[in-house]
């Protein structure tokens, strides 16, 4: 009895979801953020369901089979308007996905539904065994990928010049807090990005996902206020949140300024400088802040044109 | 006999102190992103029953007895740190003659286990969620102490039940107003909310807790929760005349101006956006520092005046 009221308030609760987007599927994932009977959650390991929104495409169907992993079994996938690339339900583009995501986690529930098995191996990515002066692939006791998981040496901090671990590792492109499809291999000091170097460009979205409170409702998420709240975000408190100069481009506006214009209605000027240039020496939570007052198509260009034939890096 | 009465009233208080915070958590957020709350009451609920169903996720080479303790750790601290606040004259569970530094201690420790409960997946965002609030929760607990001092100068004693008696006459709200607003901010960092999150936000996927889930998560939340009770408890304690009032017995009272402490803590969270946190650095060790020397300057003047 105990059990069977457990699972019934368990089963009204909202679905947790991991939203996976891919190619113009962000408007409709932050549609239905604002919808009763599920939660949007930041991490995969929060999540019973992953929603592929939108077709994510082949060159990053590795990390997205490894976002499948990460959420704890038993899990299921939903493909939204996207082709599926493994097991998992499927719906079109212009279904609406509540009905579907409400019965796949009951059926995970009770047990009607069979969690997703791991689609990677579990094993080290990298032979590292062996190598090296401890067998660990690196220097002394530090280097080396032990694991798949690239540890960190030493180096000059660029702050105060004392020696620190610098720490590289991929990021995206499947993060909420990243614009979807925009993979990175980022080096931290601490929080602080010494370097970054773009993998992936982000996806291209639909129209109403690069509208200016779209863009506003994204920074405002990060400044850890509801997004929808533009009418509290005219608010001057906002403004004094955000240091002035931070991440200035070429027309010598910063996320203040390009903030500003959002929330008054304009769209801002389409051009985004180099990921390296835009990030470098900013802390992790001012990095992000920078990346979500760019346009998102200006992002893309800005990734694309890093990656134009001829210009090899 | 009122040792066992005390240690029931602290579970009433945090279990129902608990369920209400979330309650008003939903609601709040709900009202700030212009939406209904979904299931506002039975909502906490079965979000907990939800998490409680699912399984722990594995990590690779994981501190497992940190992984596992310090979400109960951050519980334990908000428990003890309830410990030393008094229901009624003489009913408290433990009223050491240090009640606030014992306090102090507690709060302390929450760098300690927030750390740690980072450092224990062995995840990059959990750790830079991790190191960011050990810089930003030094400069936040040093100000807690001077301003829970200059709490004690009037009572001229640090035990909880001298520091109520001697809010009788007048509330140290009224004596000490900047004490209460830097004393808020405090309880802001303690709990991991609003503008002070830096451990868990969003910019890190959920930081700390970004590799939890399940009954992990879940007790960690509680946790969070529990210690926003026992700081509003304590700032009501200190700062609103504890359980004084008129008419209604002392512990309904407390539990009165408890809720109020803890609606406005909330409030404050939901409405003020999160500084960079270099920034808000700059903000404890240049504004918030000086600021608490000067209430304590102020109070120690006027108690020799």
């Amino acid at each position: 009895m105990a059990v069977a009221r457990h699972s019934f308030l368990a089963g009204s609760a909202a679905a947790p979801v991991f939203a996976a987007v891919g190619e113009n599927g962000l408007a409709s994932v932050e549609a239905l953020a604002r919808r009763p009977g599920l939660r949007l959650v930041q991490s995969p390991r929060q999540a019973a369901i992953l929603l592929v929104a939108g077709e994510p495409g082949r060159a990053v169907e590795e990390a997205l089979q490894r976002v499948h992993d990460q959420l704890p079994p038993p899990r299921t996938t939903l493909w939204w308007g996207a082709r599926p690339h493994f097991e998992g339900e499927a719906i079109l583009s212009n279904t609406d996905p509540l009905p579907t995501l409400r019965t796949l986690w009951l059926e995970l529930l009770d047990g009607a539904r069979r969690g997703e098995a791991a689609l990677l191996p579990d094993e080290p990515p990298h032979p590292w065994r062996g190598l090296g002066d401890r067998g660990h692939g690196g220097e002394g006791m530090m280097g080396g990928t032990p694991y798949g998981r690239p540890m960190a040496m030493t180096a000059e901090d660029p702050r105060d010049g004392l020696t620190l671990d610098p720490y590289t590792a991929r990021y995206g492109p499947f993060l909420p807090m990243l614009p979807p499809g925009l993979q990175m291999e980022i080096t931290t000091q601490g929080d602080m990005i010494v370097e970054a170097r773009a993998l992936h460009s982000p996806f291209g979205q639909e129209p109403a996902a690069l509208t200016p409170s779209a863009h506003a409702a994204r920074l405002l998420r990060l400044l850890g206020l509801p997004p929808l709240s533009i009418r509290g975000a005219r608010w001057r408190g906002v403004f004094r949140a955000i240091p002035p100069g931070l991440g200035v481009d070429g027309h010598g506006d910063d996320v203040r300024a390009r903030l500003c214009r959002w929330l008054s209605g304009e769209a801002n000027a389409p051009s985004a400088p180099p990921l390296g240039e835009m990030l470098h020496g900013l802390e992790w939570q001012e990095a992000m802040l920078v990346l979500a007052s760019h346009e998102l198509d200006a992002l893309r260009l800005s990734v694309l044109s890093a990656h134009a034939p001829g210009e090899s890096s | 006999m009122n040792v066992v009465l005390s240690l029931l009233l602290i579970a009433l208080f945090v279990g129902a102190g608990v369920w209400l915070a979330a309650v008003v958590d939903r609601a709040l957020g709900a009202w700030r992103a212009g939406a209904r709350p979904d299931g506002l009451f039975m909502g906490p609920l079965r979000e907990a029953a939800a998490m409680l169903v699912r399984p722990r996720a594995e990590t690779e080479v994981t501190d497992a007895l940190f992984r596992l303790l310090a979400p109960g750790w951050y519980l334990a601290l908000a428990a003890v740190s309830f410990s030393v606040v008094p229901f009624a004259p003489g009913i408290v569970a433990t009223a050491p003659s240090t009640g606030l530094v014992l306090w102090g201690a507690c709060e302390a420790l929450v760098i300690v286990v927030v750390f740690i409960h980072g450092w224990a997946p062995n995840s990059p965002f959990p750790l830079i969620g991790a190191y960011r609030y050990v810089a930003i929760g030094l400069p936040a607990m040093l100000p807690s102490m001077f301003v829970l001092i200059a709490a004690a100068v009037p009572a001229e004693s640090l035990a909880l039940p001298a520091v109520v008696e001697s809010q009788r006459e007048l509330w140290n709200v009224v004596r000490q107003p900047l004490g209460l607003i830097l004393f808020l901010a405090i309880g802001l960092t303690i709990t991991l909310r609003g503008p002070f999150d830096y451990a868990d936000p969003e910019d890190l996927a959920g930081g700390t807790s970004a590799e939890e889930s399940g009954p992990a998560l879940a007790l960690w939340r509680l946790a969070r929760l529990a210690m926003l009770v026992s700081f509003s408890a304590m700032a009501a304690t200190v700062f609103f005349g504890g359980y004084l009032g008129p008419w209604l017995p002392g512990p309904v009272w407390l539990a009165l101006k408890t809720l109020a402490v803890m609606f406005a803590t909330q409030a404050v969270g939901h409405l003020l956006p999160r500084m960079p946190a270099p920034r808000m650095l700059a903000a404890f060790w240049l504004v918030a520092l000086p600021l608490s020397f000067a209430d304590l300057l102020l109070v120690g003047l006027e108690s020799l005046a």
